[in-house]
């Protein structure tokens, strides 16, 4: 037995590994393991945080870095010290801890993480080839499908909730669905004439029959949660906003109601930390790294509510914060969301008219604004004087904006960027919307980094997520006062990680338990209730 | 210009920081706080309602001058108490049971303030219990009931209800917030509603019998 070699057997039919013994320097094994070009998956960058890098000891004694010696059998973190040569020690990598995926820009999200290929399914080539990773979001629905033996996202499809034909946002939706018969039809618009349709469509589209759909993970806000499992959300619509379920929910499609995948096919609700900050938040906590390093890390994902995580060493704080649909072109003149054909990105050369617009590329859908040209806009605007601190033309500068450029309805005055195009019009009206949304947000950041005793400066970084997309211009959104304090080399624009989140759960069986541990870790800030709160939201309204 | 009206120009704009020193000028000046509120801060207020009605301002900016007010009252409060000056109306305000957005109930206080009531603010959350407890501690002419959530509103109907049933000093009651309709306030036997801060000094002064 002396000096013999640590044996360490590898999945998938590759060859065992023999490791020699250690150098006299500690090396950990996840470390020797990757120095013989078998990666394992770390994604907490070997900081012992996560567990995706757990493997079997079979025989022999690990010892930890502590100096404590662990004998088989045991599951240990491989990071957390080293398999003892001399000792008959063989260690058995399972699947799970094997690193396939690299982090990566998807289609509308980064994942800032390395995982396993090995799918919360077992995967079959006929029955079970396929599953969907779904992101139900108050406006926008979006479902991915994913090739179970690659981890690949085959293609996506995407629409409108159609539930927003019965209500805008989630407060009419729970008041709705206290009425006799509401909840049913919720529940029907989401399952019936949302994801059923969409799921047809990614699977014709991609030529993927959806009899070998094997499974789903389900990522969205906590009410859109429970209007998709039919459960009552009334007590979430007041103080003290109780959820009726947070947790991780294993469900059958048939439980949904769901048709066109077979009835059987298993559903995974993600866990949500509250009743306003759900499991899109959980998700991108995962997705973006921010669970797997000591920060102070914060995520910031815009929608119709904005929800804000911050990590501080080991605490986590997570608020919610009433930002209203501006930054996805609710409530203004001429906003749209980011599909093809709307304006994207807005700049005014010098104050110079017209003003340069990017339009989202493909097959125009829509003309309009959508988010990002509004923060570029109040960015470049006022830097270039238009308008002031409030958000009102200046009247100097309008002075010399020409005619064509101009829109003046009754006492409302706004920008026409392109001449004479009225679906490019910036109002005055749209301006204190979208002011409004930014200070609910900032101050919202504010607030969290305040009960952390944490200041801006100290972030190490700032994921910045949501239905902008990837394409949102930092340093305009800093410079519109959305992130205050911050500067642009902090940010990292992560596009959609509640899809992220919910694709990473499919194909890394750790995820999920991960993210049920972390779903109860967060201290949940009533931004409501905190000093200071209105304070920081007058102070925001304005342009830095 | 006079002191009062740098002071008034100062809370129209939204100026906090100048309105503080301006108003301690004032009383540095000789001027009686009273007077103070009534030829600044109330004229004021009432022009920043008016141009909100007009809508020349928006909610952002209105937020902002209130903050000015408040500055300037902060300061005047201790003057006025010991002057033994005490506006004529009072009105209690609150947001309904479960409730806990208060940016609007805030303001409207505060234009209230403007409009020289005596306010007394019982925060958000308050039970219906509550609203008829401070009715009989304090018999005010007015209360003001706001939801944000629609999912508070029966929330509004209740205390109406409770403070109808109560046998405390009869009042006038006003709703308000987002969701809330002249439909909804009539149905549930509201005496008024105004759709925004601006219009409910209007209706306020209308109820009491000031206008």
């Amino acid at each position: 037995m002396k000096g013999s070699p640590v044996r360490v057997r590898w999945p998938d039919g590759l060859p065992e590994l023999r490791l020699a013994a250690a150098a006299r320097t500690f090396r950990s094994l996840a470390a020797q393991l990757a120095a013989s070009g078998r990666p394992l998956n770390t994604r907490c960058g070997q900081r012992g945080i996560c567990a995706g890098c757990t493997v079997k000891l079979v025989a022999g004694a690990f010892r930890h870095e502590n100096g404590d010696v662990i004998a088989a059998p045991a599951d240990v973190k491989a990071c957390q010290g080293q398999a003892l040569a001399g000792s008959g020690t063989v260690v058995e990598v399972p699947a799970r801890s094997v690193v396939v995926h690299q982090p990566q820009v998807a289609t509308t999200f980064k994942v800032n993480v390395a995982s396993a290929q090995d799918p919360i399914v077992r995967y079959s080539a006929g029955a079970c080839s396929h599953g969907l990773a779904i992101d139900v979001g108050t406006t926008t629905v979006v479902v991915a499908l994913v090739d179970l033996a690659s981890g690949e996202i085959v293609g996506e499809a995407s629409g409108f909730n159609r539930q927003i034909e019965m209500g805008e946002d989630v407060i009419t939706r729970i008041q709705l669905a206290g009425s006799p018969g509401q909840l049913q039809s919720l529940h029907r618009a989401i399952v019936e004439s949302t994801l059923m349709p969409l799921v047809h469509d990614v699977c014709r589209d991609n030529g993927v029959a959806p009899g070998r759909l094997g499974c789903a993970t389900v990522a969205g806000n906590t009410t859109m949660l429970h209007l998709l499992t039919r459960t009552d959300p009334t007590p979430m619509g007041f103080s003290p906003f109780r959820a009726p379920f947070l947790g991780h929910r294993a469900l059958r499609a048939a439980d949904l109601g769901l048709g066109v995948v077979p009835p059987a096919m298993p559903v995974h609700l993600l866990p949500g930390f509250s009743a306003y900050v759900g499991a899109d938040l959980v998700a991108g906590s995962l997705c973006t790294g921010l669970m797997d390093e000591p920060g102070p890390s914060l995520l910031v994902d815009i929608g119709t509510n904005g929800e804000i995580l911050l990590r501080r060493g080991e605490n986590l704080y997570a608020t919610a914060t009433a930002a209203g649909p501006a930054f996805e072109g609710g409530r203004l003149e001429c906003g749209t969301r980011a599909v093809a054909g709307a304006v994207e990105h807005v700049t005014l050369p010098g104050g110079v008219f017209p003003a340069v617009v990017d339009v989202v590329p493909g097959k125009p859908q829509a003309a309009g604004l959508c988010g990002s040209a509004y923060v570029d806009f109040l960015a470049e605007a006022r830097r270039c004087g238009l308008i002031g601190a409030q958000g009102r033309l200046e009247p100097t500068a309008w002075a010399g904006v020409p005619q064509a450029h101009r829109h003046e309805v009754g006492a409302n005055r706004g920008i026409r960027l392109r001449p004479g195009d009225p679906t490019t019009v910036v109002t005055e009206a749209d301006i204190a919307h979208l002011l409004q949304a930014k200070a609910a947000i900032a101050a919202g950041i504010q607030m969290l980094l305040r009960r952390a005793r944490c200041e801006p400066g100290a972030v190490r970084k700032l994921y910045l997520a949501g239905g902008f997309g990837l394409h949102l211009n930092v340093s305009n959104a800093i410079a519109c006062g959305l992130l205050p304090g911050f500067s642009p080399k902090q940010v990292d624009v992560v596009g959609n990680t509640s899809l992220g989140g919910a694709w990473l759960a499919l194909v890394d069986s750790t995820v999920l338990p991960e993210m049920s541990q972390a779903s109860t870790r967060a201290e949940v800030v009533e931004l409501n209730l905190e000093p200071g709160f209105e304070e920081a939201f007058i102070d925001q309204l304005s342009l830095p | 210009m006079t002191t009062l009206e740098q002071l008034s120009e100062a809370v129209g704009i939204g100026k906090a920081k100048d309105a503080k020193v301006l108003t301690q000028r004032a009383l540095d000046e000789g001027i009686r706080p009273g007077d103070i509120v009534e030829r600044a801060l109330v004229p004021a207020m009432a022009d920043v309602g008016e141009r909100f009605k007009r809508n020349d301002i928006f909610v952002p900016e209105m937020l902002i001058a209130a903050r000015a007010m408040k500055e300037a009252m902060g300061i005047l409060e201790p003057h006025l108490v010991a002057a033994g000056i005490t506006p004529k109306y009072t009105a209690v305000i609150g947001t309904a049971q479960g409730d806990l957005h208060d940016i609007g109930k805030n303001l409207v206080a505060i234009m209230w303030r403007g409009a020289n009531f005596r306010v007394v603010d019982l925060g958000t959350n308050v039970t219906p219990a509550a609203f008829v407890a401070a009715i009989e501690e304090h018999k005010p002419h007015l209360v003001g009931l706001s939801a944000l959530l629609t999912t508070t509103m029966p929330a509004v109907a209740d205390t109406v209800r409770a403070i109808r049933a109560s046998g405390c000093p009869p009042v006038k009651v006003m709703v308000g917030g987002a969701p809330i309709t002249q439909q909804f306030a009539s149905e549930i036997g509201a005496d008024g509603y105004a759709p925004d801060a601006g219009s409910a000094v209007d209706k306020a002064r209308a109820l009491v019998g000031a206008a």
